[in-house]
């Protein structure tokens, strides 16, 4: 979907959930993604998903475009919703209970263990994603959305807000003290 | 490890792409669900929003005229006075204690009362620190909140409930950044001696408020309030603290806390 689709999607979507479901449909794999390569944990990341996706819902009537794509917006409530994971270390659970049949048939819980067992597999990136996690937000944030979403600086300064010399400058710094923890466990 | 060595390792790592396709599919249920509730609302505001021009006056006129003839003025400032008439809390009152906020719900009133925010106790043995509350003096039953319910129509307390605040531990992550936080401030190193020595480093409780729920009310930590830490620092006799918002990575002040003596 090129800029010109997207716009108009997104002001459809003010008022036809048809096309809300669209958006959705878009982003929900990257946005999932990654708060998954940000917290680890596939419970806290289903339920920080499920918040972010409805403060978007939310406060999608008063989303102005600025010719940036709404995925970067979308990556921001999701910052935001990680951070306030982090500094009241509980999370909200959005009430999927209210369906109460699971869709299709599935069955979530084995899905659910299917997946832990997938990203258990993945042990060097969860051993280097536990020491990000000591890193502060503002470090953490940009060097998963450089090296693990792979955006470029521009992009990263689209999401978080920032100027490309401070991303480039935040990138520095967290990269540092990242490398001083590899040297401290050595 | 070298910058350009951990960047590589970044680089190449290899990364989960792991997929919920049931949680998937059921938030996107609950967001459609959830739409139409939005949409509804936002017609209902809607409507009103296009009468405002036309009607404001006239509806503003309506309200008025029948809330001041059919239910009785509860305000507020009332609900206070009849909460001070109570000798318990005009007792803490009397001690420094605040009237922090009052919520209206029918006929009843809800009055929150805290304490004010003081500096944590840091004994040291057979020592007691001129404005900090030595650990023998600190009475046995410290008074942490209380919620007051006040019968508006018979014009008295009907029940007072003290409160007991969570108590928040930081983790050592949130006390490195604290101390980082005071390490770079401005009005620390200009207030703190350099030689000055952490003592403690603590969470500061959040102040509360009252949020209506049904026919009742919650209390709950004030956001903005939420998120601090006091740090202590002793050069020689002397104590000094410093508030930190760890939210806003800012020192919020920095205080003498006075001199230690035998």
């Amino acid at each position: 979907m090129n800029l010109d689709e997207e716009r108009e999607l997104v002001e459809r979507a003010k008022k036809d959930s048809e096309a809300f479901g669209k958006l959705y449909d878009e982003y929900y794999s990257k946005i999932f993604g990654y708060i998954l390569k940000r917290v680890a944990n596939l419970d806290i990341a289903q339920d920080i998903c499920s918040e972010t996706f409805l403060k978007a819902l939310k406060n999608l009537w008063k989303f102005r475009w600025k010719n940036i794509s709404l995925s970067a917006w979308l990556y921001r409530i999701a910052n935001n919703e990680i951070t306030n994971f982090f500094r009241k270390k509980k999370h909200k659970l959005v009430s999927l209970e209210k369906i109460s049949e699971p869709i299709d048939g599935s069955n979530p819980e084995i899905e659910l263990i299917e997946a832990e067992d997938r990203l258990k597999m993945h042990q060097d990136f969860l051993k280097i994603q536990e020491k990000i996690l000591k890193l502060p937000p503002k470090y953490q944030e940009v060097i998963t959305l450089r090296f693990f979403e792979k955006k470029q600086i521009k992009e990263i300064g689209e999401i978080l807000g920032k100027k490309e010399g401070t991303i480039k400058s935040l990138l520095h710094r967290g990269l540092g003290k990242l490398k001083e923890d590899f040297f401290e466990t050595k | 490890m070298e910058e350009k060595d951990l960047i590589k390792k970044l680089e190449e790592i290899s990364l989960p792409a792991i997929e919920l396709p049931t949680h998937k599919a059921r938030l996107k249920s609950v967001l459609i669900e959830r739409y139409f509730q939005e949409k509804r609302r936002g017609e209902f505001f809607g409507f009103f929003r296009k009468l405002l021009p036309v009607g404001m006056v006239a509806i503003i006129l309506i309200i008025l005229i029948s809330t001041n003839l059919i239910f009785p003025k509860y305000s507020l400032a009332k609900a206070k006075e009849i909460a001070l008439q109570d000798p318990q809390i005009k007792e803490w009152v009397e001690k420094g204690a605040v009237i922090k906020d009052v919520e209206i719900i029918q006929n009843r009133a809800y009055v929150l009362i805290q304490p004010p925010e003081k500096t944590r106790e840091v004994p040291i043995e057979g020592k007691t620190a001129i404005g900090v509350p030595s650990v023998s003096n600190v009475e046995k039953e410290e008074f942490k909140g209380a919620l007051a319910e006040v019968n508006m129509r018979e014009k008295k307390i009907t029940k007072i409930e003290k409160i007991t605040p969570p108590i928040i531990t930081l983790t050592e992550t949130e006390k490195e950044k604290v101390r980082e936080i005071a390490e770079k401030d401005l009005k620390v190193s200009g207030i703190i001696p350099k030689e000055a020595e952490i003592q403690e480093i603590s969470s500061l409780p959040p102040q509360l408020e009252l949020i209506k729920k049904g026919n009742s009310v919650q209390i709950m930590p004030e956001p903005k309030t939420e998120n601090r830490a006091s740090i202590i620092y002793q050069s020689g006799e002397k104590r000094w603290e410093g508030k930190i918002d760890l939210s806003k990575e800012r020192v919020e002040e920095v205080k003498f806390l006075g001199e230690i003596e035998e």
